[in-house]
C-alpha cells in the first residue's frame, strides 16, 4: 500500500484511541497496533516498542498518584505529601490510569508503525504543497535510529577508555554529547542538502505509480474509523 | 577559458585563528586534480569555497573571488551552483537525505527541476555507472560504508555536473571498494577535484596535483613533477612504511580468542570460529572488506561485546578506540576529553595531547577540530591510560601520511614497552608484526586466517 493512505489510516487509528472512552476498545486498538508493529524487522523495532510500552506503563503507574478521584473503592492509602496532598489509589483512578496508559501506548504504537513500516520517501513525494514539512518530519523520524546508534557509540567510546557507566546518572552524562552530536549531524545534513540544490525554485518530482484499490479503500476507511470511535467505542 | 577560477581567495571560519589563502588557481575542463595536504590544512575549506558553501553556509571572513562556470560564488548561492557543481562529502552518513537508494539519487534531480520523465532513467544510469544498480531498492540505512559512498557518488553523477568535488571519499572504504570508486571517477570525463590522504591510487588517476599546507598552496604541478616534489619535500606521501621485524620467540599473550562465534540479533553469523592471539610487544593488524567483521572482532577483543560462543582470555586492561571517534566526544575541552580516562589527571592528559601534536588544542572544544585532529584526540583519549591491550578500529581515517607515519612509530614504541596492540584496519601503511585477514566464507560465516608474517 502507498504510504500516504497508510499514514492517514494510522493517524485515524491513533485518533480513534484518543476519542474512544471504553477501556477494552482502547486496549484492543493498542493490541492491533502492536501486532502491526511486530511485522517490522526484529533488529529495528526494539527501541520503538520499548518507548511505546514503557510510556503507557509509566502513565498507568504514576497517574493514580498525581490525579485524585473521590469515587470508587480505596485500594491503598499512603502518606500526605506537601503540594500533592494525600496519596491514595482508588479503583476509579486505576481505571482512568489504565485508559490513559493504553491511549498513550496506542498513539506511540501508531507512530512506531509509521516509522518502522512506511516508505517515508514516497510520503514526502506525495506531500503536495507541504513537501518541505513532510521532509522535515521524515528526517526527524529517522533521528530515532540515529540517536540510538549514537548513544551506543558514545557509551562504547567511554567504556573503551576504561570508564564505567553506572546507573541512570552515568548514562545521563551522555545526554549532552548526544544532543551536540545530533545537532552536528543535522548541520552536516543541511549543508549537504543545500549543496544538492534543496530550496531552489522550480523543483519537480519523479513519477510514481498511481494509487490502487487498497489505497482508495484505506482513505475511505479514515473517516469511518474516527466516526466509529466517537459513536461506538 | 577555465571552468573554475579562484583569485586571491582568503577565508577564515567565524572565531577561528586558522585561515585559508591567499590562494589563486584555475581548474580546466576535463582535468582530474588531486588535492593533497595535512589534515586541518584547508583542503575541505577549498572544496567548500568552490561549491559556494563557503561563505554562504558557514559564514566567516571571505575575501577574493571564486568563479565557477561563470557564476561568482559571492552572489550565487550553493543551491544555484548545484548541478554545475556536485560534492561528495567525507562522511556518507551525514549527507544521505532519503530512505531508499533510488530516491536518494533522484533527490538532487528533483531539486534542480529535471523533467519528471527524465529522472528515473538518469537515476538508473548513475547507479549503473558506479556498479550500484542492484542497490536501487535498498534502504540507505542498511548499506555498508562502501555501498553508501558509491550511492553518494551516483547522486552527484546523476546531476551531470561540470565540476565534481570529492572530499576524502575513500576514507572509509576497503582497498577493493576504494578502487571501484576511483574507477568510476576515472570514467566520468568531468572536471574532478579530489581531496585525499591515501595518495597511491590517486596519483595514478590525477593529471595534476595541488598540495596545501597551513592554508597555503605549496604545489600546483603536473603529476609527474608532483611525484618528484613530494619525494623530495614530503617523502612520507610517496614511500610506504616498513613493518617491524618479528621476534623469533612467541611473546607472552595479552589476548587469546579461541573459537569465537558471534551474530547480531536476527542477523547472519558475523564471526564463526575466529582464532586470534596478541602477544606483549606485538602489533597485530586485522584487515578485510567492509562488513567482514573487523569491528565486531575488535569489540570482542576489548571486552565490549560478549561472543555467542568461544573463549576470551585477556591479561590486564584493554582500551578501545571506536571507528570515527570524532563523532563520540563527551567533554567540553580536548584536555577534559583525554583526562576522562585518568580520573581527571590534567598533567597526564596534557602530555598525551602533546604526544599526538594536539598540545595547542587543550582548551579547544573537540568539535571545533578537523576530522584528522579528532581522530588523534580519540587515540590520545584511549592511550593516556596505557592499557595492556590497545585496540584501535580504523585509526588512520583522516590522518595524512606524516601523521600516519608518526602514529606508526608511536605504536611500535607502545608495543615495545611490553603491551599488545590490535589494529582493525584496511590501511596497510600502519606497521604490524602480523597481519590477519577476515574472509567472507561461502555461507556468510567469516573465517580468520593468518595471511602473512612480516620478516
Amino acid at each position: 500500500m502507498s504510504p500516504g493512505p497508510a499514514a492517514a489510516l494510522l493517524a485515524a487509528v491513533g485518533m480513534a484511541a484518543l476519542l474512544a472512552d471504553r477501556l477494552w476498545s482502547v486496549a484492543a486498538i493498542a493490541v492491533v497496533l502492536l501486532a502491526v508493529c511486530l511485522r517490522a524487522p526484529a533488529q529495528h523495532r526494539g527501541v520503538y516498542l520499548f518507548g511505546a510500552l514503557s510510556t503507557g506503563l509509566g502513565v498507568l503507574v504514576l497517574s493514580p498518584f498525581l490525579w485524585s478521584s473521590p469515587d470508587g473503592i480505596v485500594l491503598w492509602e499512603g502518606p500526605t505529601i506537601p503540594v500533592l496532598g494525600p496519596l491514595d489509589v482508588t479503583t476509579t483512578e486505576l481505571a482512568k490510569a489504565a485508559l490513559n496508559g493504553f491511549r498513550l501506548a496506542a498513539l506511540a504504537l501508531a507512530f512506531s508503525a509509521y516509522a518502522l513500516l512506511l516508505d517515508h520517501d514516497r510520503l514526502v513525494a506525495a506531500a503536495g504543497f507541504a513537501r518541505r514539512s513532510a521532509l522535515a518530519v521524515a528526517l526527524a523520524t529517522r533521528l530515532v535510529p540515529s540517536l540510538e546508534r549514537d548513544a551506543v557509540g558514545l557509551a562504547e567510546a567511554v567504556r573503551g577508555r576504561g570508564v564505567a557507566l553506572e546507573g541512570a546518572r552515568g548514562y545521563a552524562t551522555l545526554l549532552s554529547p548526544l544532543v551536540a552530536g545530533s545537532l552536528e549531524r543535522a548541520s552536516s545534513l543541511a549543508e549537504a542538502m543545500e549543496a544538492r540544490g534543496f530550496g531552489r525554485t522550480g523543483a519537480t518530482r519523479a513519477t510514481r505509480p498511481p494509487w490502487g484499490r487498497a489505497e482508495q479503500l484505506a482513505l475511505a476507511a479514515v473517516p469511518l474509523v474516527v466516526l466509529g470511535a466517537v459513536l461506538w467505542l | 577559458m577555465a571552468l573554475a577560477a579562484l583569485t586571491e581567495l582568503e577565508f577564515s571560519y567565524p572565531g577561528s585563528l586558522r585561515s585559508l589563502g591567499p590562494l589563486s588557481l584555475e581548474l580546466e575542463r576535463g582535468e582530474v586534480v588531486a588535492l593533497l595536504g595535512p589534515s586541518g590544512s584547508g583542503k575541505s575549506t577549498l572544496l567548500r569555497a568552490l561549491s559556494g558553501l563557503v561563505p554562504h553556509f558557514h559564514g566567516g571572513r571571505f575575501a577574493g573571488r571564486v568563479v565557477v562556470a561563470g557564476l561568482d560564488t559571492r552572489t550565487a548561492r550553493p543551491a544555484d551552483l548545484a548541478g554545475t557543481v556536485a560534492t561528495v562529502f567525507q562522511d556518507p552518513e551525514d549527507q544521505v537525505v532519503m530512505a531508499i537508494v533510488e530516491n536518494e539519487v533522484a533527490f538532487g534531480l528533483e531539486n534542480l527541476g529535471t523533467p519528471p520523465a527524465e529522472i528515473w532513467p538518469r537515476v538508473e544510469q548513475a547507479l549503473a555507472s558506479v556498479e550500484a544498480l542492484h542497490l536501487r531498492g535498498r534502504r540507505t540505512a542498511e548499506l555498508s560504508g562502501g555501498e553508501l559512498q558509491r550511492v553518494c557518488l551516483a547522486s552527484a553523477l546523476a546531476l551531470e555536473p561540470e565540476l565534481l568535488l570529492l572530499d576524502e571519499p575513500t576514507s572509509q572504504l576497503d582497498p577493493d571498494a576504494a578502487r571501484l570508486f576511483l574507477d568510476a571517477v576515472e570514467r566520468l570525463g568531468a572536471t574532478v577535484l579530489l581531496s585525499e590522504q591515501r595518495v597511491g591510487r590517486i596519483l595514478e588517476l590525477a593529471t595534476r596535483v595541488l598540495y596545501v599546507e597551513d592554508g597555503r598552496l605549496l604545489l600546483d604541478a603536473e603529476t609527474s613533477m608532483a611525484r618528484d616534489w613530494l619525494a623530495t619535500n614530503r617523502p612520507r606521501w610517496t614511500s610506504p612504511s616498513v613493518d617491524p621485524a618479528q621476534s623469533s620467540t612467541r611473546p607472552e599473550p595479552v589476548l587469546a580468542l579461541s573459537g569465537i562465534t558471534f551474530r547480531y540479533r536476527g542477523g547472519p553469523a558475523v564471526l564463526d570460529g575466529a582464532e586470534l592471539t596478541v602477544g606483549r610487544g606485538e602489533i597485530v593488524a586485522v584487515s578485510g572488506a567492509n562488513g567482514s567483521g573487523k569491528t565486531t572482532l575488535a569489540k570482542i577483543a576489548a571486552g565490549l561485546l560478549d561472543p555467542d560462543s568461544g573463549t576470551v582470555k585477556r591479561i590486564g586492561r584493554a582500551g578501545y578506540l571506536s571507528q570515527d571517534p570524532g563523532r563520540y566526544v563527551v567533554c567540553e575541552t580536548a584536555l577534559a576529553e583525554v583526562a576522562l580516562a585518568v580520573g581527571g589527571d590534567e598533567r597526564r592528559a596534557q602530555a598525551a595531547l602533546e604526544c599526538f601534536g594536539l598540545g595547542w588544542a587543550a582548551r579547544r572544544h573537540p568539535r571545533d577540530l578537523s576530522s584528522g585532529e579528532r581522530e588523534r584526540l580519540g587515540i590520545a583519549a584511549v592511550a593516556v591510560a596505557e592499557p595492556d591491550l590497545l585496540v584501535l578500529d580504523e585509526p588512520t581515517r583522516g590522518l595524512d601520511p606524516d601523521r600516519k607515519s608518526k602514529l606508526g612509530r608511536w605504536l611500535e614504541e607502545y608495543a615495545a614497552a611490553g603491551r599488545g596492540v590490535l589494529l582493525a584496519t584496511h590501511d596497510a601503511d600502519l606497521p604490524a608484526h602480523r597481519r590477519i585477514e577476515l574472509c567472507v566464507g561461502s555461507t556468510q560465516a567469516l573465517l580468520a586466517s593468518e595471511l602473512s608474517v612480516a620478516v
